[in-house]
C-alpha cells in the first residue's frame, strides 16, 4: 500500500511557503493561542509575585509557624519539577480534594478559562511564587537594617515599615530578576500543552501532527517565543532604566544587545537557576 | 544659617505632663551572654539636656536605644512621659507590649541616628512629612507645611525636592533632625549624630542641635563633643562599662572628674 504521508516525512524538505504563511498569516488558532501565552504568563507572575511576597515575609516573620509554613512551600515546589506539579493540581487534586476544582470554564469578557488554563494558571503560580520568594526575601535582606529603625523610630508599625519604607528600597533588587523570571514564564507556559491547554506550542504541537511539517512549525513557534521574549526585553529595559533614575543610581546602564544576549557585566542574580 | 526658633515649626517646645520626661530605673540588657548595661538608673527633667559619653563598648548607644525600644531589656524599666517603654505589666512580671502600642510610644520619642538613615528613595520633604501623614494622620497640605517650615529652620528650604543621595553628611542630618520634629516629640534622642560626620560639617549639625537644646527640647544627646556639652548640656554623664560612673554639671568634667576612667578617658577627647 502507497503510504504517501510517511514517504513525505522520511523525506522532509524546508516548505518556505508554508513556514512564511504559517508565522506571518497566522491561523486564529495560533492568534488564540498567543493570547492565552499572554495572558496565563501575566496572571501567573503577577500571582506568584503576591505569593512571593508573602511567603518573603512569613519567611521572615518571628513566629515560627509562619517561617515553617515559608519554608516547606519553598522547598517543595522549588525542589520538584513543574511539570509533576502540573499534574498534580489538574489531576492530583480532585482525588485529594473528593471535588474537581477545575471543571468548568469561566468567561470574563475577553478571557476564556477553561478548566485546563485555570489549572495551569494555579500551577505557575504557585510554583512561580516560591521562586519570588527567593527573589523577594534578597531583596528585602538587601535594605539596611538602619532603614527599618529608622521607620521604627517615627512610630511606623510592622506594615506601614514594609510596604512604604522596605519594599519600595527593595525593588531595586527585586525588579531585574523579576524580568528574567517573567521571560521564563513565557516560555515555561508551553508546558501547559501536555494538559490540553491551547496556547501557542500546542498549536504548532497540532499543525505539525496534521501536515508533518515538524521544523516549519517549532521553528515558527520559536520565533513568536522569541519575539515576545524580545518584546518584554525592551519593556524591563524600560522599566529598570526608570527606577535607576527614581532611586537616583547611575550606574551599570546595560545595552538591548548585551540584554537579549546575556553578556552582562554583573552576574544574574538569580537564586534558581537554570531551566526548570 | 539657622533661623531662630526651630520649634515654631511644630509649635514650640513639646509640654508634657509629668516633670520627669525619662525615668530609667535600674536598667538591664544582655546580648546573649554578653552583659552590657549593668543597672543604669537617669531622670531627664522637662527641658533637660544630657550628654552622655564614654569609651565605645561602655553601652551608651545601646542604652538610648533601649529608651525607643530598639533593644528589649531584661531588667528594670524605663518610662517616658510616666508610661512604659515596649512592656505591660503583667502580675508584676514586664511582657512585651503589642506592636502597635509600642509604635504609638515611639511617636513621643524622636531619634537622629548616626548614619541620618533617611529614606533615600524619598526627597528630602517626604521624608519629614511621610511619618506625619501616615503615622499621626496628619492632612497633606498642612503636614507639607509644617515640613517645609522645618527645612526652612534648619537652612535647607532648597533642598525640599532633592533626593538624600544628592546631599552632604551635614545636610543630610539635618534633613534627619527635621523629619525627627516633624513628628512633634516630647523628647530627642541623639545618637553619635556627628560621628559619621566630616569635621567641616560638624558644625552646622550642632548649631541646630544648640539651638534645640535652648528653645526647650528635652534632649539626650550621646556624643563626645565636649564644647557642645560645655555650651548646651545641663549634666553630662558618663558610662563605662555599661554602667554610669559618674554624672554633673559640663564644667565638672571639664575641671574636676573624680573617677580615673573618666579623667583618662577625657583626657583621650579633650
Amino acid at each position: 500500500m502507497d503510504l504517501p504521508i510517511l514517504a513525505a516525512a522520511a523525506q522532509p524538505h524546508f516548505d518556505l511557503d508554508f513556514f512564511l504563511k504559517f508565522v506571518f498569516q497566522p491561523s486564529p488558532a495560533l492568534i488564540g493561542g498567543l493570547a492565552i501565552t499572554i495572558y496565563v504568563s501575566i496572571i501567573a507572575q503577577l500571582t506568584g509575585v503576591i505569593l512571593g511576597v508573602l511567603s518573603a515575609l512569613a519567611g521572615m516573620a518571628r513566629n515560627p509557624i509562619l517561617r515553617g509554613i515559608s519554608g516547606i512551600y519553598v522547598w517543595f515546589f522549588r525542589g520538584t519539577p513543574l511539570l509533576v506539579q502540573l499534574f498534580l493540581v489538574y489531576f492530583g487534586t480532585p482525588y485529594l480534594l473528593g471535588v474537581d476544582l477545575f471543571p468548568r470554564d469561566v468567561v470574563l469578557g475577553p478571557i476564556d478559562l477553561r478548566g485546563a488554563v485555570l489549572a495551569g494558571i494555579v500551577a505557575l503560580s504557585i510554583n512561580e511564587g516560591a521562586y519570588m520568594s527567593e527573589i523577594v526575601r534578597a531583596g528585602i535582606l538587601s535594605v539596611e537594617h538602619g532603614q527599618t529603625e529608622a521607620a521604627k523610630s517615627l512610630g511606623m508599625t510592622y506594615r506601614l515599615t514594609m510596604s512604604r519604607i522596605v519594599l519600595p528600597q527593595a525593588l531595586r533588587v527585586i525588579i531585574p530578576p523579576l524580568g528574567n523570571e517573567f521571560n521564563n514564564m513565557l516560555k515555561t507556559t508551553s508546558l501547559l500543552s501536555v494538559i490540553a491547554v491551547e496556547e501557542i506550542f500546542r498549536v504548532a504541537d497540532a499543525v505539525n501532527s496534521a501536515t508533518f511539517k515538524a521544523f516549519e512549525a517549532y521553528f515558527g513557534v520559536a520565533l513568536y517565543y522569541l519575539g515576545l521574549t524580545t518584546i518584554w526585553s525592551l519593556i524591563q529595559g524600560i522599566i529598570e532604566r526608570r527606577l535607576r533614575v527614581s532611586t537616583a543610581r547611575t550606574d551599570d546602564r546595560q545595552g538591548i544587545l548585551a540584554r537579549l544576549t546575556g553578556m552582562r557585566r554583573q552576574a544574574p542574580s538569580r537564586p534558581g537557576g537554570g531551566m526548570r | 544659617m539657622s533661623g531662630p526658633n526651630i520649634l515654631d515649626a511644630i509649635g514650640g517646645a513639646p509640654e508634657t505632663s509629668t516633670d520627669h520626661v525619662v525615668v530609667a530605673t535600674d536598667v538591664q540588657k544582655s546580648f546573649g551572654r554578653l552583659h552590657v548595661i549593668k543597672g543604669v538608673s537617669l531622670t531627664v527633667a522637662q527641658r533637660e539636656v544630657v550628654v552622655v559619653i564614654g569609651p565605645s563598648g561602655s553601652g551608651k548607644t545601646t542604652f538610648i536605644r533601649c529608651i525607643n525600644h530598639l533593644e528589649k531589656i531584661q531588667g528594670g524599666r524605663i518610662l517616658v512621659n510616666g508610661h512604659l517603654i515596649g512592656y505591660r505589666e503583667v502580675n508584676g512580671k514586664l511582657v512585651e507590649d503589642r506592636e502597635q502600642n509600642i509604635a504609638r510610644q515611639r511617636q513621643e520619642i524622636g531619634m537622629v541616628f548616626q548614619r541620618f538613615n533617611l529614606f533615600p528613595h524619598m526627597t528630602a520633604l517626604d521624608n519629614i512629612r511621610e511619618a506625619p501623614i501616615r503615622v499621626r494622620g496628619i492632612p497633606e497640605a498642612e503636614a507639607t507645611k509644617t515640613a517645609r517650615a522645618l527645612l526652612a529652620r534648619v537652612g535647607l528650604e532648597h533642598k525640599a525636592d532633592v533626593y538624600p543621595g544628592q546631599l552632604s553628611g551635614g545636610q543630610q542630618q539635618r534633613v534627619a533632625i527635621a523629619r525627627a520634629l516633624a513628628m512633634k516629640p516630647a523628647l530627642m534622642l541623639f545618637d553619635e549624630p556627628t560621628s559619621a560626620l566630616d569635621p567641616e560639617m560638624i558644625g552646622e549639625v550642632l548649631e541646630v542641635m544648640k539651638e534645640l537644646a535652648r528653645e526647650g527640647m528635652t534632649m539626650i544627646v550621646v556624643s563626645h563633643e565636649m564644647g557642645f556639652a560645655r555650651e548646651v548640656a545641663d549634666r553630662v554623664v558618663m558610662m563605662d562599662d555599661g554602667q554610669i560612673i559618674e554624672e554633673g554639671i559640663p564644667e565638672h568634667f571639664f575641671t574636676s572628674p573624680t573617677h580615673e576612667r573618666t579623667k583618662s578617658f577625657l583626657s583621650k577627647i579633650l
